[in-house]
């Protein structure tokens, strides 16, 4: 026997009963609905060209069309097996390994006065710092043309000068390309270093003057130990955009620098080698995959104390 | 044994005058403390000693030898920072071993000095943990160490137990002061604590605004003031304006003021008809019912307004004829209620001159 009261209490929490479920429901899934998009975006353009890519790269090759018909790990044992592409494949590391050092020892520095500096020109630092990534890469490497080519701005004078009759090779080699790449990736470097030495006490470094540390002494036993977490995470960064640039190396490098990146374009476009390219592009992705899990590994041991 | 002088240093950052014209002579083994609020240069004094300030003006020596130009690495002293600055990336033997790694010490020499120093301050067994291991007290006593195992001519502490909560920090005060008096090296304490100042120093150098305005033993300083800042810095007092009007004897005046004639005392040759405030502590005065026998000593006529009971001592405050308040500690079993008339009465002897 329900009293009127009573009705008019039950019926409000039959009514919100299913409004509370589809509430509970969006709280336990709401992680899930946020990310959809993001989710979304990703695999139709970057997980399913993806496997498109791997799927190609097992593709028997073709002279008439894309690919023939069938599957095949032949590509692989081509491209691993053939000196020529083993050849490119370590140079590519090497040239990454090296661009990846460089920019180190340059953005060390830097990032080290740009931490501790008091200066009020401390933003304008921050923009020369950010600045290449402000050019767009087409005027940047006509820019650096204009200084190293043959007859560029540096090899004219050098020759007015007397100095080298011949010029010098500042270009279409390692080393312009080195120089672009660099020029572009430092602020990689920069950023992750400037923010791991911001977050060292710097009474650390008076407290190891006081124990008898120089300058120098100070910055390799205590401030550098510190920071490698940031020297860490700027080179993997730096490493991965080198191996897999692709622009720079052909303004700079004139298709007469060959590595992993242009070479892969190469087979894939002019070559139009679509299965033998895509086994290339995923070996290459492969072995800077490897080469950072090593670095890791082998870094991570130094970093024993820190948090 | 070093004995360290300060010779009329002086430091300015912009318009901030942060360090002026600072002198002070600190003999081998003393442990002398700079006392002062945030802001009054007493930092920037001992970051000079260190030499991490270069001063503007004046000279740090360490026996006679001048050492304001030379770099902190080479001037040998111990520092101890507020927040410890222990190396994060080392485990407490390397922290310890970092100061003699740089002056060359060998191996067996080194372990050997890591274990003595570790067992004055009682952190045996803790050798290879990493700071982030330990608590806030042993990280205190691994700074603490790894500023004495180099045996530095001068050693430096920059309020070493301001992140330590009250009960550790009350313990460390004897710590810091047995273990100084133990190893005798000359030592410059930075605190804004007076009670940790009077505890562990041999002198007490108090500052303000860059400048000294008293030197002397915990003693010295509590109970003869130099001036009213100096006086209210350091414990409470009770204030009371007059003038001077006879001198009765050495050292002792009659002072004039609205509350009657008071009886004190002052080092200085004051002339009869100046100004004078006279600093009585809270604790010196007794509270009674009626005015005592002996004439000699000091009464003023009150009453009592607020009454607090801390538990080791009782809190008055007793409003004057003239409409002053003068604080009185009794000791906690003394029962006069509020609105009871009392006298104040407390011994000439207690009551000190300061002039300005």
């Amino acid at each position: 026997m329900a009293t009127p009261n009573q009705v008019a209490w039950q019926r409000p929490t039959i009514g919100s009963h299913a409004g509370h479920r589809a509430r509970a429901w969006l709280r336990a899934n709401a992680a899930l609905l946020l990310v959809s998009p993001t989710l979304i975006f990703l695999s139709c353009f970057l997980v399913v060209p993806y496997v498109n890519m791997l799927v190609m790269s097992f593709r028997n090759p073709s002279t008439t069309s894309v690919f023939a018909p069938g599957y095949t790990i032949g590509n692989y044992t081509k491209a691993l097996t053939d000196p020529f592409y083993l050849g490119v494949l370590a140079k590519t590391i090497a040239f990454g390994a090296v661009t990846t050092l460089v920019c180190m020892l340059i953005g060390y520095p830097v990032a080290y006065h740009l931490a501790r500096t008091r200066a009020r020109f401390k933003g304008l630092l921050y923009v020369c710092i950010l600045s290449p990534l402000l050019v767009g890469v087409v005027v940047r490497c006509y820019g650096w043309i204009i200084l190293l080519a043959n007859n560029g701005l540096i090899n004219n004078t050098v020759k007015q000068m007397g100095l080298a009759p011949h010029g010098l090779p500042l270009m279409y080699n390692a080393f312009g390309v080195g120089v672009g790449l660099v020029h572009v990736f430092l602020p990689f470097m920069i950023l992750p270093i400037l923010s791991a030495i911001q977050s060292i006490d710097p009474a650390l470094e008076e407290a190891a003057r006081s124990l008898g540390a120089s300058r120098i002494g100070t910055i390799l036993r205590v401030v550098i130990p510190l920071s490698l977490p940031g020297i860490q995470a700027g080179s993997i960064l730096v490493f991965v955009l080198t191996i897999s640039a692709y622009v720079i190396p052909v303004l700079l490098g004139a298709l007469k620098f060959k590595i992993m990146a242009t070479l892969v374009i190469q087979l894939l476009i002019d070559a139009f080698l679509w299965p033998f390219g895509a086994a290339l592009a995923f070996i290459l992705s492969a072995s800077g995959a490897a080469v950072v899990y090593l670095f890791i590994r082998v870094t991570g041991p130094l970093m024993k104390g820190l948090a | 044994m070093t004995t360290l002088t300060i010779s009329g240093l002086t430091k300015r950052y912009g318009e901030l005058v942060a360090v002026d014209d600072l002198s002070l002579e600190i003999a081998e083994g003393e442990l002398v403390s700079l006392l002062g609020p945030s802001g009054c240069g007493k930092t920037t004094t001992l970051r000079s000693i260190a030499g991490f300030v270069e001063p503007d003006a004046g000279a740090i020596l360490f026996d006679g030898v001048d050492v304001t130009t030379l770099a902190p690495e080479r001037r040998d002293i111990g520092m101890v920072f507020q927040n410890y600055a222990l190396f994060p990336h080392m485990t407490v033997r390397k922290n310890l071993g970092f100061g003699l790694e740089m002056r060359r010490i060998g191996k067996q020499q080194m372990a050997e000095r890591i274990a003595k120093v570790l067992d004055i301050v009682q952190l045996t067994g803790l050798e290879d943990r990493y700071p982030r291991q330990l608590s806030g007290g042993q990280q205190q006593r691994v700074a603490l160490a790894r500023g004495l195992v180099i045996e530095p001519r001068v050693l430096l502490l920059d309020e070493p137990l301001a992140n330590l909560d009250a009960k550790l920090r009350e313990e460390m005060r004897f710590f810091i002061r047995s273990l100084q008096k133990g190893v005798g090296i000359t030592t410059v304490y930075v605190t804004h604590d007076q009670a940790e100042a009077m505890v562990i120093s041999d002198r007490i150098v108090v500052m303000f605004d860059g400048r000294v305005r008293q030197v002397g033993s915990a003693t010295e300083i509590y109970l003869h003031p130099a001036s009213r800042e100096v006086a209210d810095f350091i414990g409470l007092s009770n204030f009371i304006e007059g003038r001077i009007k006879e001198r009765t004897e050495e050292g002792r005046y009659t002072v004039e003021t609205p509350l009657g004639d008071v009886w004190c005392r002052s080092a200085l040759a004051l002339p009869v008809g100046d100004p004078a405030t006279v600093v009585v502590r809270p604790e010196s005065i007794k509270l009674t019912r009626s005015p005592p026998n002996n004439s000699e000593l000091n009464c003023i006529a009150g009453k009592v307004r607020d009454r607090v009971y801390l538990g080791n001592i009782a809190g008055y405050r007793v409003v004057c004829a003239d409409g002053s308040v003068i604080q009185v500690q009794e000791q906690p079993w003394h029962v006069s209620a509020v609105g009871d008339e009392v006298h104040c009465v407390f011994e000439s002897d207690l009551a000190w001159i300061i002039c300005e």
